[in-house]
């Protein structure tokens, strides 16, 4: 027991040395890199290891009769927990998600503080003390939160009430239901039952099983199935259609979108927000082939009423395309992003 | 002995009386559904001159013979829609929430009662027994005064329908009207067999006695089950219209009508949803006995009834967001649009606020769990572990509550470099949601294994391989869940939308098989020391207490969710809203509205249990006299 809270101490204090060299610039501040691809559960295991390396901290600081009362423990982690996601994770976090993160982080360290009563105990004493005023020190500081928490609380709410020159939050809705049906050039198509009518197998048969099986791997560098690239001459089919809607999102969108589909396009960042980034998975990745149609035909300009406040430039590319170049457009983004359009069966 | 025979005939009789008002709503309504079709048939081809006109059923795309009106093309004014100088789709929603609110309470609790007198019933222990039967009766006792609000309410809520929106109302109830006097039956079954119930308590509780009363107290939720799933059809039918043609005419048959491709999910959703709540209520109440409560006898009283509501709610709240998956997986099945529109589009941030519910949810009764291990000498061993899983809980909420689209200023907007955050981002999609919330539940369940086991160290011979094994099962529960809700960004969306299966699979096998190998091993456990009723912090009360706001505030909101994707429909569909107010709300006033609905319906159940307290049943003595400390914990049982 006491082997693996030296290692969890060690783990904490590498971990906090290191956290705190990115901050400060003295190591390079991608000494340890997110990853693209792994992120998510890197940043998960990331906190979990300071976690082990804390209670390690605690552990030997206990059994060297050094304690760090439970109060400034759980001030100390949550105080902690905000620093790193403020700092540690890039691009930066936006305010409104750090408050709830912030929020659930000081819930769950009460939880921790007050699960027994020797905690919550040991966790109350420093106030108590305070409020009691035994000694000269604490009298002071009593006197000192008496004049500091009514300025503090003033001060937040008079920022809270301050007319501010910042342009106001956006509760967007980037993916808005969309109509049972559209009709481009002429003909309507019913988006829950409609299919890409280029997705097909040697047959000439709607086939997404076999598209699936030469879409582009997932994961780092994307790269081209064997016998599947749709710039051999020699294919056929599916692949030949996706090369032709390679070539119609060269001409037509990867100026906004990009090279690599993942919306750093040569324009990109002239609009604000930027265009969509099909690379990742909770765009195109989630959505029905016939729902990407929908949007391509009909543009920024034809999104509904909920789509407010309509921050799309998109033109409704029904009027430059035909429908099988729209078609070609939606198979060659699921087959270069190497993502599968949403089914419902 | 002549006394105990004519007993035993009453018994009888009131059980055979109350199958018979069950079964009276069927009897009225055979004939009308028998010759339903036929009538109206004949009526239509009478007028058209034995012209026969069909239709095509808008879901079940079969042949019909049309039986009614078309849906009224309304118009704004006060014709269709006559109103007070006020938002007529406010007054409506409050008057709706509160019928609900009671509606949900009066059907949960006589299922508490059941399950609570069952136990009572089959408990060996005598004073243990009686604790349960009179917790069984204070529970009805409570239901029987609100029942009589939920009838008012229901009334209240009729005459807003008709008074605000006539041409709705009628229209909906021309629908349904061979099954509307079968509603109104029931309610009158329903309110024969609760008072018979309930005033045959005293008398039957003996021997066989008690088990016809017992089989009423079954009777009488199968009566309030069926009301509710009637009830639930014509909410079926606004979201998910069928057995009527496009414009709206019924085709003559009444089940097409009611079993809408939304009845069956919404009403296991409702029938849990109605449980957790019910629960969540009793529980606060006794959560405020028990901090009001002036002596250790009614302490410990409390904290035992508290204990068991809250064990019974979490019971039915444990499986209540696989229903919820299953029913907008029926949604997204009826209309992709309306299921975008739910959880992708205008109503996205409504489901964040309900993902915020469900962890508040969770976080209390854990943490309520962690607070009654307190009371029990020998559950400190587990106390230095709690944190992890605060860390578990803490990971798990925070994925589950990560919005996909983040609320923020253009500048940030700006400095992320687009919509989607690339690592954050990630937690706001399916997968790594059914991943957070099945590791909270996960965590939730061995908080239970780990309170049912507090206070005991097991004694059969394969105890230290058991706690291994249990071990490695969390473990492995946990690496599984978690690899699936990671694995499910590299696969189809439709296969990845069936991994909630294994998923689910996973987290169901921790909560039967895990409490059934320890109950096995706590058989004949030595105990440590006994569970100390009433010495539990005021803390956890104010748990349970946050549990059933939690539980109210949550209801309001889906009821909202469920009620306005329907956008400008009063029928999905069929019948268009052109009243002023056909408009989604801002997420703001929702929310206020929501609070104030909660707020109402707490000041009124407050006042409901005042009123119960002011006809107290004297508590045998027999039956306190075991409190506190004596009485053997009941955890293992639930």
């Amino acid at each position: 027991m006491k082997a693996l809270m030296s290692l969890g101490a060690l783990i904490g204090v590498a971990g906090l040395l290191l956290l705190g060299g990115m901050f400060f610039d003295i190591v390079p501040s991608t000494t340890v890199r997110l990853v693209e691809g792994y992120m998510p559960i890197q940043l998960l295991l990331e906190v979990a290891c300071y976690v082990i390396g804390f209670t390690g901290l605690s552990y030997m600081m206990n059994a060297m009769g050094m304690a760090l009362p439970r109060f400034w423990q759980g001030i100390g982690f949550w105080v902690f927990l905000m620093v790193y996601l403020k700092y540690r994770v890039y691009p930066p976090i936006p305010f409104s998600v750090r408050a709830m993160y912030g929020t659930v982080g000081l819930v769950t360290v009460f939880m921790w503080i007050s699960a027994n009563e020797e905690d919550w105990t040991k966790f109350k004493q420093p106030i108590l003390n305070v409020l009691d005023a035994q000694t000269g020190g604490k009298r002071l500081l009593r006197y000192l939160y008496l004049v500091l928490l009514p300025i503090l609380i003033g001060g937040f709410s008079f920022n809270a009430m301050m007319p501010k020159s910042e342009e106001p939050i956006e509760l967007r809705t980037v993916h808005p239901a969309p109509p049972a049906s559209t009709k481009v050039h002429g003909k309507t198509y019913t988006l829950q039952t409609s299919q890409n009518p280029y997705r097909v197998n040697p047959e000439g048969k709607y086939d997404q099983e076999f598209s699936n099986a030469n879409i582009v791997e997932q994961g780092m560098g994307r790269l081209m199935k064997p016998n599947a690239n749709p710039w051999d001459d020699k294919n056929q089919g599916y692949l030949k259609y996706v090369r032709e809607g390679g070539e119609i999102f060269f001409q037509n969108c990867h100026f906004c979108h990009g090279d690599n589909l993942n919306g750093r396009g040569l324009h990109a960042f002239a609009f604000n927000p930027i265009p969509a980034n099909f690379t990742d998975p909770g765009t195109i990745a989630q959505l029905q082939e016939t729902f990407i149609f929908w949007r391509v035909s009909k543009g920024g300009i034809g999104l509904p009423n909920e789509g407010f406040p309509w921050a799309s430039v998109m033109p409704p590319w029904e009027q430059h395309l035909t429908v099988d170049e729209i078609w070609k457009v939606v198979l060659f983004e699921y087959w270069h992003t190497g993502y599968y359009p949403r089914t419902w069966d | 002995m002549g006394l105990l025979v004519g007993k035993r005939v009453f018994s009888i009789v009131a059980l055979c009386m109350m199958v018979g008002l069950l079964l009276l709503p069927v009897v009225v309504a055979l004939p009308s559904l028998a010759i339903g079709e036929e009538t109206h048939a004949g009526d239509a081809a009478k007028k058209d001159g034995d012209k026969v006109e069909k239709g095509r059923d808008v879901y079940y795309k079969t042949e019909g013979i049309v039986s009614g009106a078309p849906a009224p093309k309304t118009t704004d004014g006060v014709k269709d829609y006559p109103r007070y100088n006020f938002e007529s789709r406010v007054l409506l929603w409050f008057a709706n929430q509160q019928h609900l609110y009671y509606g949900s309470f009066v059907l949960a609790v006589p299922i508490f009662c059941m399950i609570i007198e069952f136990m009572g019933v089959v408990t060996k222990d005598k004073a243990l027994a009686k604790r349960y039967d009179q917790l069984a009766y204070d529970f009805i006792k409570i239901s029987l005064t609100a029942y009589s609000l939920t009838a008012i309410l229901g009334g209240i809520l009729i005459f807003t329908f008709l008074t605000l929106y006539p041409a709705f109302f009628s229209y909906l109830s021309g629908i349904f009207r061979p099954v509307m006097h079968i509603y109104a039956l029931m309610f009158v079954a329903e309110s024969g067999t609760l008072y018979i119930y309930y005033y045959g308590w005293d008398k039957m509780k003996e021997g066989f006695l008690k088990w016809i009363h017992l089989s009423m107290s079954v009777v009488l939720n199968v009566i309030g089950t069926l009301l509710m799933f009637l009830a639930n059809s014509w909410i079926g039918f606004m979201m998910s219209p069928a057995g009527v043609d496009e414009q709206g005419r019924y085709l003559g048959n009444i089940w097409h009508v009611i079993h809408t491709a939304l009845w069956n999910p919404l009403n296991l959703h409702r029938i849990l949803g109605n449980m957790a709540f019910g629960g969540g209520v009793v529980a606060a109440y006794a959560a405020y006995k028990f901090l009001a409560s002036k002596t250790d006898e009614d302490r410990a009283h409390y904290d035992w009834m508290g204990y068991i509501a809250m064990a019974l709610g979490v019971a039915f709240l444990i499986p209540l967001p696989f229903a919820g998956y299953w029913l907008m997986r029926e949604v997204y099945a009826y209309r992709q649009q309306m299921g975008i529109t739910l959880m992708g589009g205008l109503l996205a941030w409504l489901f964040i606020i309900q993902a915020t519910m469900i962890g508040i949810l969770f976080l209390s009764t854990n943490y309520y769990l962690w607070q009654a291990m307190g009371r029990m000498r020998g559950a400190e061993k587990y106390q230095r572990y709690i944190k992890y899983l605060v860390f578990l809980l803490a990971c798990g909420y925070m994925v589950f509550i990560t919005p996909h689209t983040m609320v923020m200023t253009p500048a940030e907007l700006k400095a992320m470099g687009g919509q989607q955050h690339p690592v954050l981002g990630n937690y706001g999609v399916m997968s790594a949601k059914n991943g957070g919330i099945n590791v909270i539940i996960t965590t939730t369940v061995l908080s239970f294994v780990w309170y049912m086991r507090g206070n005991k160290v097991s004694t059969v011979s394969w105890a230290k391989f058991g706690n291994i094994f249990m071990g490695v099962f969390f473990g492995c529960a946990y690496f599984n869940i978690i690899f699936l809700a990671v694995y499910g960004y590299y696969i189809p969306a439709n296969v990845r939308v069936g991994l909630s299966v294994p998923q689910v699979a996973t987290t169901l096998s921790c909560l039967f098989f895990m409490f059934a190998l320890n109950s096995f091993m706590m058989k004949g456990a030595k105990q440590m020391g006994p569970i100390e009723w009433g010495k539990i912090s005021a803390r956890s009360q104010y748990a349970l207490i946050m549990l059933a706001t939690a539980f109210t505030w949550m209801m309001g909101l889906m009821g909202y969710i469920r009620s306005s994707v329907r956008l400008f429909w009063h029928v999905n569909e069929i019948m268009r809203d052109n009243s002023p107010w056909a408009y989604t709300h801002t997420v703001g006033f929702a929310a206020n509205m929501i609070s104030a609905n909660v707020l109402f319906f707490w000041i009124t159940i407050l006042f409901v249990f005042w009123l119960g307290s002011l006809t107290a049943k004297k508590v045998p003595v027999e039956s306190k006299a075991g409190i506190p400390g004596s009485v053997p914990q009941p955890a293992p049982s639930h």
